[in-house]
């Protein structure tokens, strides 16, 4: 394995690219995006955070760590940090479980099986905003279909006056349009367990859902362990669009999630410095979160085949 | 090679010579909220000024929301890229002003050759946006609150007319939505936070900060968590938790549930006129809104917005400005404009005008506005509000004040919330703006 006989090992290796510039150039354009959009955002905001600033750019002071004070010490900051908690898990257990069940029912349909999939696959290409919009209007208490026929059932559906009900339908609705994303995937993990193994199941008497836990499930496992990180990613950092089309973060911030907060501070209100240090605490959050995922529920994980 | 060069220089001298006949007309950008029949009242505003003479030309471009126009701008501004002219409402009023970004109105006016006479505008609009008697922006659309009512509903009830007192109207709502007249017997508007709170403070006279609201100072503070108000508070969460007042919600606009017959009544802007006149097919009708009984009612605040003059622009461009300001000021214009849209005149003059047409006999509705905003002599509780970082308290009164219609605190220590939220939003902007105004 040393590194001074690399030439008999397969893959790329330094020695390949002696010359410096190659590398360079096919890296700059990426390098140059990376710059552009992440690390000059990523450093003004770390800066803001320890200013107080004047909208129009006039005034500014640095007031040290006075905005992050300020953050922790408002009920209204951690009462966010709960209710984004509760909107993560539930909206990633309802994506994946959701888009598991769909996969695993298409999977097993031999008629018309593409025009199916291409049915799932439609609500990707909806904007976040029209989708938070449409739910929004089909479970208005007073003029939704949809909230009707609930009120019907005797259900006091009302999501502007029960803190419960509205978070209910922002789960649902960031859900709704990330469950294709998962399905994908997921499709496609299931097409990659071999037949022959499933045929042999079968052959053992094994049911269709039997197999499906048995052997699928365990074979997709990394394809799982990786839409986990991405839900967890879309539900925190994506989904302000749809907050705000479908519930603007109410009633009384009952989904007001750390991402809309972010948002709403820093564009609404324009607090520029508490919406900076926010997200200051939000990047820390997500490399903790990743870090911690790759750690601890990788190792559950088995990617051999 | 000489001939080439020749050549070139003709073309050139041809395309300056060109150019310059184009140019002629000095073209501004003029960045707008206003949607929908607002936003086309606008453009026609637009195309008469530049029909009316050859020098100028105001280009309107509509860019979204109030906020989404300040966004806009900020971002415009400090990429030195900025419009001439922006719209921006009535809250911001101190964000621009101490933005050191803006060409204050009246100095503007006085240096391109058409001074300004604040006094020749409405009492509340100057409040709003004179300093020491000098416009800082130009008023543009102004509005305050009024009470549309379903006249069916309240005939079918048993009543002719809303009562001019909460005393009084509270049980005609209770009575439209027991005897199943309507099942929404009031809609909250989403800006109730002006409508119910600020314009009910200033009617019935009641304080809502120190400081004359703000006018006096940056070191004002709230005090709308004591007497009156909370009253008020309680009755509205009262009236939502018994669903005689209900709440629109997301993906529909408070007033579409008036219009379309599915509310009795709303608390809503005079520019509200334009939805209700174009969807209303019942018969209805408007009034002032409701005060405490035994007060003797002060006039109302204004809302809306006004249009400021951004900085770093050429002086030709500022001559434009200044003529487009000049021809809004103009009589025939204010009255238009009111007529058109709802909103009130901004001018004495254009109120005068109005009225010797006989406009208020034929459209009585359109006249309440402009009462209610002029009735008595403004007192230190209704000279309008200046408050700094007022989106961010409005966002959180509104949180605090929602929380009590969802049970989740009382109404007290909503408003209490609300004051400290709202008090420290307020020592911050003192921070940051030491020495201002």
């Amino acid at each position: 394995m040393g590194a001074s006989d690399g030439q008999s090992e397969s893959g790329l290796k330094r020695a390949h690219f002696r010359e410096w510039r190659l590398p360079f150039w096919l890296l700059a354009p990426q390098l140059f995006i990376l710059l552009l959009f992440f690390f000059i955002p990523s450093i003004r905001a770390l800066i803001q955070a320890f200013q107080l600033t004047d909208p129009f750019g006039a005034t500014t002071q640095w007031v040290g760590f006075q905005n992050f004070e300020r953050l922790f010490r408002s009920n209204v900051y951690w009462s966010s940090a709960q209710v984004t908690l509760i909107f993560t898990i539930a909206q990633n257990v309802l994506t994946l479980s959701l888009a598991l069940l769909l996969a695993f029912a298409s999977n097993h349909i031999l008629r018309g099986r593409g025009a199916y999939r291409t049915v799932l696959l439609l609500p990707y290409a909806i904007a976040p905003a029209i989708a938070g919009i449409m739910l929004a209007f089909l479970f208005n208490p007073r003029v939704g279909p949809v909230a009707q026929m609930l009120q019907g059932l005797r259900l006091d559906w009302d999501p502007n006056r029960n803190s419960w009900h509205a978070l209910a339908l922002v789960v649902m609705a960031a859900s709704w349009k990330h469950i294709c994303y998962n399905y994908i995937f997921l499709v496609a993990a299931l097409m990659s367990v071999p037949q022959s193994i499933l045929e042999s199941a079968y052959l053992d008497g094994a049911g269709p859902i039997q197999r499906f836990l048995r052997i699928s499930l365990p074979m997709i496992a990394p394809t799982l362990f990786f839409l986990i990180v991405i839900n967890f990613v879309y539900g925190l950092f994506e989904t302000f669009a749809i907050v705000d089309a479908t519930t603007r973060g109410g009633p009384a911030g009952a989904t007001s999630i750390l991402v809309y907060k972010v948002y709403q501070d820093g564009f609404v209100t324009l607090d520029l410095g508490s919406s900076a240090a926010q997200s200051v605490v939000l990047m820390a959050l997500a490399l903790l979160l990743t870090f911690a995922q790759f750690r601890f529920v990788e190792r559950r994980v088995n990617y051999s085949v | 090679m000489r001939p080439l060069y020749g050549a070139l220089a003709g073309a050139g001298a041809l395309l300056l010579a060109g150019m310059s006949t184009v140019q002629a007309a000095t073209e501004i950008e003029f960045w707008h909220a206003m949607s929908g029949a607002l936003g086309e009242r606008v453009d026609e505003l637009v195309k008469k000024f530049n029909d009316s003479q050859k020098d100028y030309v105001v280009k309107a471009i509509a860019k979204g929301t109030y906020d989404e126009v300040l966004n806009g701008t900020i971002a415009a501004y400090r990429a030195k890229r900025q419009p001439e002219i922006v719209q921006s409402n009535e809250r911001s009023f101190l964000t621009m002003v101490n933005s050191g970004a803006i060409v204050p109105t009246s100095e503007l006016m006085a240096q391109q050759g058409h001074p300004v006479d604040a006094s020749k505008f409405i009492a509340p609009v100057v409040s709003y946006y004179a300093i020491d008697g000098k416009l800082q922006a130009m008023p543009f659309n102004s509005s305050t609150p009024i009470l549309f009512y379903n006249r069916d509903h309240f005939k079918a009830a048993g009543f002719d007319k809303p009562g001019a007192t909460w005393q009084e109207l509270e049980p005609q709502l209770d009575a439209i939505k027991a005897k199943g007249v309507s099942k929404c017997a009031m809609v909250l508007p989403g800006d109730y936070e002006w409508s119910f709170l600020e314009n009910y403070s200033a009617v019935n006279d009641i304080p809502y900060a120190t400081k004359r609201n703000g006018m006096d100072g940056l070191d004002t503070s709230f005090v709308f968590n004591k007497g009156k108000l909370v009253g008020q508070v309680e009755r509205m969460k009262r009236l939502v938790s018994s669903g005689v007042m209900q709440l629109a919600g997301q993906g529909i606009i408070p007033i579409q549930l008036f219009t379309s017959g599915e509310c009795s009544t709303i608390i809503a802007s005079t520019a509200s006129h334009a939805a209700v006149v174009a969807a209303a097919k019942f018969d209805w009708s408007a009034t002032e809104i409701p005060y405490e009984q035994g007060v003797k009612p002060r006039n109302s605040v204004i809302g809306g917005a006004a249009l400021w003059t951004l900085k770093g622009h050429t002086p030709e461009k500022y001559k434009a400005v200044a003529a487009f300001y000049d021809f809004l000021a103009k009589t025939d214009t204010q009255v238009w404009w009111h007529q058109a849209t709802g909103y009130v005149p901004v001018t004495t003059a254009a109120y005068e005008a109005a009225k010797a047409q006989g406009y208020y006999q034929k459209n009585p509705t359109r006249e309440i506005a402009v009462v209610q905003l002029m009735r008595g002599t403004p007192s230190d509780n209704s000279l309008g509000f200046r408050i700094g970082n007022s989106n961010q308290i409005n966002v959180a009164i509104m949180e605090e004040v929602s929380a009590a219609f969802l049970g989740r605190k009382p109404v007290q220590q909503a408003l209490d919330d609300a004051v400290s939220r709202g008090n420290e939003a307020l020592r911050r902007y003192e921070q940051l703006n030491a020495g201002k105004k």
